[in-house]
């Protein structure tokens, strides 16, 4: 019986070559029989995990390796015999990797000089086999070195088996055979064509010269191998792989142990932090559910081992503490008491049920996930702080696979079909979601494509295969992986694009599948408005408050919150929120979780919303299934909300242990992709028959679970968010001034520009200053009035095109004496023409200059400086120059600074508006409910949300505020390009107001933007 | 002096239209790079639909979704500029050339076309009848002209009082100003070229440079203008035409006497040579009928440029009756009499091997003789090609591939004896043409080396698809 093991073989992580992935090849493998399947990407183990769950899932031994084409020398495989092996292959493709730009590696003899103990190496001749290679690699690896013979059918096989064999025994290596496998099976020769045409920018007319002349390099079954190859060049094959017995369980990862100090091992180090953290947060003494959920925790902790992840995360959020940097947990962390006492996360175990399964487990056996939030514009420090603490050989990025989706792979298939970039921009447009099935032939129809034309259908066919293949490697938003030995024993690590960013190859799943921890470090815009924000609250009011010692439960800042008054709070502030805000009334913290998770696509898919707001109510009884999950859904009135509540009914109802029910709810998560919900129907039916629920009951909330799906909400994440929703709310609701101030001056993030959020704190009485070369600094700033309330100062960084570098020196300039003209800034500052330009057109120079026509004629008018003679400028005769009018005023206005503290540019256009029967956002709110009007504004927002089929809302904005339009798609469809491309909207619809909430429901769109002039109105379009 | 002003507002569309029957239907130029296609113009049923200048097609084609796009050709514009340029110069000596526009001087031909009025009537009746949309003015500068064309049709200014009134009339934004001083002044509340020129000297010269005041200067006549006139090009466009149909070649070969004989004197002129022209046969209706005649070296021997073309005509069928013929010639080298060696060796009768191809192309037509390049498809059916302007692969590998290769395979019979293979090809299938194939070399029975080739995995059914020398 002809046995064999491919040795060469790669999968689809060899980006633009390998055509399958590894999950395909182990497949086929397993269908023809093979002993052992080697999967040697070029220069790469990021498919390697990958290929290791294959290889246990198909009970197909994987052996680990890599191909590699050296710069100065011969193309060689090297195979992992070995774990010392596969530190050192790690290594050398390390050492390629960061040579190298990204996606590209450089590896030279030299680098091979130790001769890579513990691998086996295969040595794949050229078409011309250079005899000096065959040498040099002998006299490298002597006996582990094979000479590998790969015939494909090409022009004379014999001849070339013949010239290899006579080449072996000159050199005295041995033979063996291979396949220099590119895919599972022959039909993925087109797009492996395809793959080769997008890796050398080439349309598949023109590349004819790189192709593969035919589709054998396929893992082919054993029979045709054996006509093809010597029997005794496939018995080596299986030898060889005998000989590799390493695989990647038996790697053995620590988390960094300097954090414990001498005299403690992790264990009581961790306990001592906890203790001390016990004190910190509950200086009166601590409660004993507390207590004993800690106790709980530091008993799952220690059974797992993961005391030194605990103290790492520590040690991070520690550092940013100590350097005034605002972080929070987000995420199943927060489930966690011990993660509250070492002040990771902010949710305090008394005021929410905390379910630490949700965040570990020991039935899951996977790490568990601290996803830290960090001010946006100081997470850097703390990435630096990490690559500073445990160098950059332990501490990496993990990557993200980027994979081909519609877009991008009928991008790629349709221009090496040598379509027209007209027709490619508009088959990424009606392939931009598809998922490999759903039928287009209705979208391509209707952009004037043939869905049935031969060149379509295989643009169709090969994007459909090219789906979800990874594309190449991106650096992960924040996840660390933070060792104790060097990473690049465990794991290759490679240049990310962004310049002093290493990643390793591996991605989160990869992580979770080999039990590596990371920790997440992430950004969050919020964060930075709030510290920035009490900063200035100390400064200015002499209040030094902390987000603990903000005061909790004020009624004013409710009663702001259940107004829907929340324009640049947190979370709250989206449309979809602000609707619900005035039907849910939050009136205490707990109000704001649900109403964080509530507006998700989760409940509002599930039908929880409503159930639960006419219970609110009172419209509707609350009841419970039993007596007993009572306590389960009490605090959301009956109603499902959160995952932690499914995963409490599995217990409480169906006899989970907590550790199943996460299993649960994982299953819940995936169930629409992989299936696997079978078997928890089967135990929840039975669990709950047996504790005395109908079977029609546990098959309704069975198909509830089911539907929950991967949306539902937990609960710890949505409190984390809901403390810093209640942080923001209670500083915009008490000190609107320093909130505005702060949240300008962490743009840009949120739902609003400045313009709006300028107009909002002017709507709630804060007075407003324009940027001014006499007074501004970069930043925003608050200055005092003559009865010592707070004013917003405009700062030069909401002038479009300053530099951050220039404002300092200006500022800093200022502070030697005022400018006393024109000339006087410009040298003082060394101010360059753009500079002026951009101060000018921001009207900043009126104290200096006069009105804008002043200005700009002024600063034409200033030459560059020679510093020998001094700031003198010869004399101008006087001339005099009209002022702008108002109109051109607010135009510059918004062209510079995008806002305009003058009268609203509707407020200049009312009366035209008026005749044209528009009428204004504040005689809109009077209207009753149901009746028709027209209205009209500035467009600001455009929103489509992913849950609202088809509905489009726009937001408005007049002289008096923001106005909602609710616009169906069959009016977006008809009104396409007013729909699109107005800047001043008129509506003509039906204004709605129900519970507090108004929109008006558009029939007619109208573009009215010529009435604006050329007036640089900006919309943010979401979609 | 006195200059006219015809401003062509809409030429590029209009080089287009004029080509074309009128029709509502919506059409655009298209301009811009493969990622950036744009809109350059468009007709008015387009624009009525929300298309303008400067969108990009992928915005356009959301506002509308069938109209006609037609690559815009910034050399046609050009040519049809010039085109206008030399009907100008029908009216004056003086023909300069303005972007969009084209500005005469006319006071010297006043005398023959004037007065003003009858000669501005003249200048539009062609061009309404030439198809080009336009304005016309008249002014005592050509950039006042020019100026003034912007904003009015049919003005005539021709006194400097009233031509300072005019112009400070005129708004910063249509006074072609240099860039910059256009961007700035309205900034500065300056709208009006009267205003502007009410501003002291020293304060625009320190702001905009001598730019601006030099312009001003030309514009307002207080200096010269230096401008660069036309010249009529140095290319040869001779046109005849019959009242008659012409249905037979024969019949063609006086006018084509008469024209190689005018080319010819044109050339002795110049003391030039052609060593290309086209003959154009145009038709009642359709494109006229193209004929290119290319020689081996410049020649300016009237018979032997009509020989020449004449050995092109002969072989044509008119797919229509002939109006008219059209003969243009762009590429005029220095005609060098070809000097013969004294100690020349070459039998009489004996040509290079260019000569020969051009007399068999002459004879044989264009198409009759090829030269095979390679191409870059891997197929072995096309992996030949007689396309001329292939871009030459590079030369790869050393496969076995026969000298000659077979337009087609046929069977081959009787015993062969493999020499290599089998040579499996699977490739082609992005046109539809995928073949799946093992190729072998073979000796046939009688001894040729032969390339041949059978499905996958069955040898014995051989077609024969080349020989090897």
């Amino acid at each position: 019986m002809n046995t064999y093991a491919e040795l060469h073989c790669l999968s689809n992580f060899s980006f633009q070559r390998g055509a399958s992935s590894a999950r395909e090849l182990f497949d086929r493998a397993k269908a023809c029989g093979y002993s052992a399947l080697a999967i040697t990407d070029e220069c790469s183990l990021a498919g390697i995990v990958r290929a290791h769950e294959a290889a246990r899932d198909t009970e197909i031994q994987l052996i680990v390796g890599a191909e590699f084409q050296l710069d100065d020398g011969p193309k060689l495989v090297l195979l992992c015999e070995n774990l010392a092996g596969y530190s050192a292959l790690c290594a050398l493709i390390t050492r390629g990797r960061r040579a190298a730009e990204k996606g590209r590696y450089r590896v030279s003899r030299h680098d091979l000089a130790d001769g890579l103990p513990g691998t086996l190496a295969l040595w794949i001749p050229a078409a011309e086999p250079d005899r000096e290679h065959g040498a040099w690699l002998r006299s490298l690896f002597g006996d582990r070195l094979w000479l590998a013979v790969e015939l494909h059918c090409g022009p004379d096989d014999a001849q070339r088996l013949r010239t290899l064999e006579t080449l072996a025994a000159s050199l005295g290596i041995a033979m063996v055979a291979a396949g220099d496998v590119h895919m599972h099976v022959r039909r993925r020769r087109a797009l492996q064509d395809v793959l080769t045409a997008i890796r050398h920018h080439l349309t598949m007319a023109e590349a004819g010269a790189v192709l593969f002349k035919n589709g054998e390099r396929h893992l082919r079954t054993r029979d045709a191998l054996a006509a093809i190859y010597p029997a005794a060049l496939m018995e080596e094959s299986v030898r060889i792989a005998g000989r590799c017995h390493f695989s990647l369980t038996e790697l053995r990862y620590r988390y960094p142990a300097e954090l414990v100090p001498a005299g403690h091992t992790p264990a009581t180090w961790l306990r001592h932090l906890t203790e001390k953290g016990i004190r910190w947060r509950w200086p009166s003494g601590a409660p004993a559910k507390a207590l004993a959920q800690i106790e709980h925790e530091l008993g799952l902790i220690a059974a797992l081992g993961y005391e030194s992840y605990f103290l790492t995360v520590q040690d991070i959020v520690r550092f940013a503490r100590d350097e005034n940097i605002l972080c929070q947990g987000r995420g199943s962390a927060a489930n966690s008491a011990v993660c509250y006492v070492l002040g990771v996360t902010e949710v305090d175990p008394d005021r929410i049920n905390l379910l630490v399964e949700r965040f570990i487990s020991i039935e899951r056996n996977e790490p568990p996930d601290i996803d830290v939030d960090f001010e946006h514009e100081r997470r850097e420090e703390v990435i630096q702080y990490i690559y500073r603490k445990y160098g950059r050989d332990r501490a990496a990025l993990a990557a993200t696979v980027i994979s081909y989706r519609g877009k991008s792979a009928v991008r790629d298939v349709a221009r090496t079909l040598g379509l027209p970039t007209d027709q490619i921009d508009m088959l990424s447009k009606v392939l931009a979601w598809w998922d490999g099935e759903e039928p287009l032939d209705g979208p391509l129809r209707e952009r004037g494509f043939d869905p049935a034309s031969p060149v379509l259908q295989r643009v169709l066919k090969l994007t459909a295969e090219l789906l979800d293949a990874p594309r190449h490697l991106s650096q992960h938003v924040g996840g660390f992986v933070i060792s104790d030995q060097p990473l690049s024993q465990l794991v290759p690590v490679e240049n990310a694009a962004m310049p002093d960013r290493t990643i390793i190859q591996w991605d989160k799943d990869d992580l979770d599948a080999l039990g590596l921890l990371k920790v997440d470090c992430l950004a969050l815009g919020m964060l930075t408005c709030v510290r920035k924000c009490l900063d200035l609250l100390r400064q200015h009011r002499g209040k030094d408050l902390t987000p603990d010692t903000i005061p909790k439960e004020d009624p004013d800042t409710y009663a702001m919150i259940q107004r829907a008054d929340t324009i640049g709070v947190f979370q709250i502030e989206s449309r979809a929120q602000m609707a619900m805000l005035p039907r849910l009334l939050p009136k205490n913290f707990y109000d704001l979780v649900i109403e964080v998770a509530i507006v998700r696509p989760g409940p509002i898919q599930g039908d929880m919303v409503h159930p639960y707001l006419r219970r609110r109510r009172g419209e509707e009884g609350v009841d419970y299934p039993s007596e007993k999950l009572k306590p389960v859904f009490e605090r959301t009135l009956g109603v499902p909300l959160f995952q932690e509540q499914v995963m409490k009914l599995a217990i409480v109802a169906a006899d989970y242990t907590p550790g199943e029910a996460d299993q649960l709810r994982r299953a819940m998560a995936a169930w629409k992709r992989h299936g696997g919900m079978e078997k928890h129907r089967e135990r929840i039916t039975q669990g709950m028959l047996k504790n005395g629920y109908t079977a029609e009951f546990a098959a309704r909330l069975f198909e509830q679970i089911k539907g929950f799906g991967s949306y539902g909400f937990p609960e710890s994440h949505a409190a984390s968010f809901a403390g810093i929703v209640y942080a923001s709310s209670w500083l915009k609701c008490h000190e609107p001034a320093a909130f505005t101030c702060a949240l300008l001056n962490a743009q840009p993030m949120g739902f609003y520009g400045p313009s709006q959020i300028v107009q909002d704190a002017q709507r709630h009485g804060v007075t407003v200053r324009p940027v001014d070369v006499r007074y501004s600094e970069w930043d925003n700033t608050l200055e005092a009035d003559a009865s010592g309330s707070l004013m917003l100062r405009l700062g030069l960084r909401q002038v479009r095109g300053f530099r951050e570098d220039v404002a300092h020196r200006l500022s800093g300039a200022r502070q030697h004496g005022a400018f006393s003209d024109m000339a006087d800034l410009c040298a003082r500052a060394g101010l360059d023409s753009h500079h002026q330009e951009a101060l000018a057109e921001a009207g900043a120079l009126r104290g200096l200059a006069g009105h804008r026509h002043r200005a700009r004629w002024a600063i034409a008018g200033v030459e560059p400086q020679l510093p020998l003679f001094g700031h003198a400028s010869p004399k101008e005769q006087a001339i005099v120059l009209p002022p702008p009018s108002q109109a051109e005023d607010t135009l510059a206005d918004y062209a510079r600074v995008g806002l305009s503290l003058g009268p609203h540019p509707m407020q200049q256009i009312r009366a035209r508006l008026r005749a044209a029967r528009c009428v204004d956002s504040r005689a809109l709110r009077d209207r009753p409910h149901a009746s028709q009007v027209r209205t009209a504004g500035l467009v600001t927002q455009r929103q489509r949300p992913q849950t609202a089929s088809g509905v489009t809302f726009i937001t408005l904005e007049d002289e008096y505020g923001p106005i909602n339009i609710v616009v169906w798609s069959q009016v977006a469809e008809r009104q396409r390009r007013v729909f699109l491309e107005a800047r001043l909207m008129g509506v003509d619809g039906q204004w709605e107001q129900v519970d507090g909430v108004s929109h008006l429901i558009a029939h007619r769109l109208i573009d009215m933007s010529e009435l604006l002039g050329p007036l640089d109105s900006r919309s943010r379009d979401f979609h | 002096m006195l200059w006219a002003c015809v401003l062509l507002p809409h030429l590029a569309l209009d080089g287009v239209l004029r080509r074309r029957p009128s029709s509502d239907a919506p059409l655009a130029l298209v301009t811009g790079s493969a990622q950036a296609r744009t809109i350059f113009a468009a007709n008015a049923p387009a624009r009525a639909a929300g298309l303008r200048a400067g969108q990009r097609l992928s915005a356009a084609q959301a506002l509308l979704s069938q109209f006609e796009t037609i690559e815009h050709d910034p050399e046609a514009v050009k040519r049809w500029h010039r085109f206008l340029a030399a009907w100008a110069y029908r009216y004056s000596s003086e023909v300069t050339l303005f972007p969009h526009a084209i500005v005469l001087e006319v006071s010297r031909s006043l005398g023959l076309f004037g007065p003003w009025p009858r000669f501005e009537r003249l200048l539009r009746d062609d061009l309404v009848s030439l198809g080009f949309r336009h304005r016309v003015t008249l002014a005592p500068t050509a950039h006042a002209a020019y100026v003034l064309a912007g904003m009015h049709d049919g003005l005539a200014v021709t006194t400097p009082e009233t031509l300072q009134r005019a112009l400070g009339a005129v708004s910063i934004a249509h006074a072609r100003l240099p860039p910059k001083a256009a961007a700035s002044l309205p900034m500065m509340g300056i709208r009006q070229l009267g205003q502007l020129l009410s501003l002291p000297r020293a304060s625009l010269q320190r702001r905009f440079g001598s730019e601006l005041l030099d312009y001003l200067d030309r514009l307002t006549g207080d200096a010269p203008e230096l401008m660069e006139g036309y010249r009529p090009p140095d290319t040869l466009d001779l046109r005849m035409e019959w009242t008659h149909e012409i249905e037979q070649v024969e019949a063609l070969m006086f006018p084509l006497r008469r024209l190689t004989g005018d080319l010819a004197a044109y050339l002795a002129g110049r003391d030039g040579g052609v060593q290309r022209f086209v003959l154009e046969l145009e038709h009642r209706a359709g494109a006229p009928t193209r004929v290119n005649v290319g020689l081996l070296a410049a020649e300016r021997d009237g018979a032997l440029l009509f020989e020449c073309a004449r050995g092109r005509l002969e072989r044509l069928e008119l797919p229509q009756p002939v109006v008219a013929m059209r003969l243009m010639a762009r590429e005029l080298p220095p005609f060098v009499p070809a000097g013969r060696d004294l100690f020349d060796t070459r039998p009489a009768n004996a040509m290079p091997l260019e000569q020969l191809r051009e007399r068999l192309r002459a004879r044989l037509g264009e198409r009759a003789i090829h030269r095979l390049r390679r191409t870059i498809d891997p197929r072995p059916e096309h992996a030949q090609t007689t396309a001329e302007d292939m871009r030459l692969p590079p030369v790869v590998t050393s496969l076995p591939r026969p000298t000659w290769l077979l337009g087609t395979p046929i069977p081959l019979r009787g015993q062969v004896t493999v020499l290599a293979g089998p040579e499996r090809m699977e490739t082609g299938w992005w046109d539809g043409g995928d073949l799946r194939r093992d190729y072998y070399v073979v000796r046939t029975a009688q001894g040729q080396r032969a390339w041949v080739f059978c499905p996958p995995g069955e040898p014995g059914q051989w077609m024969l698809h080349g020989w090897f020398a």
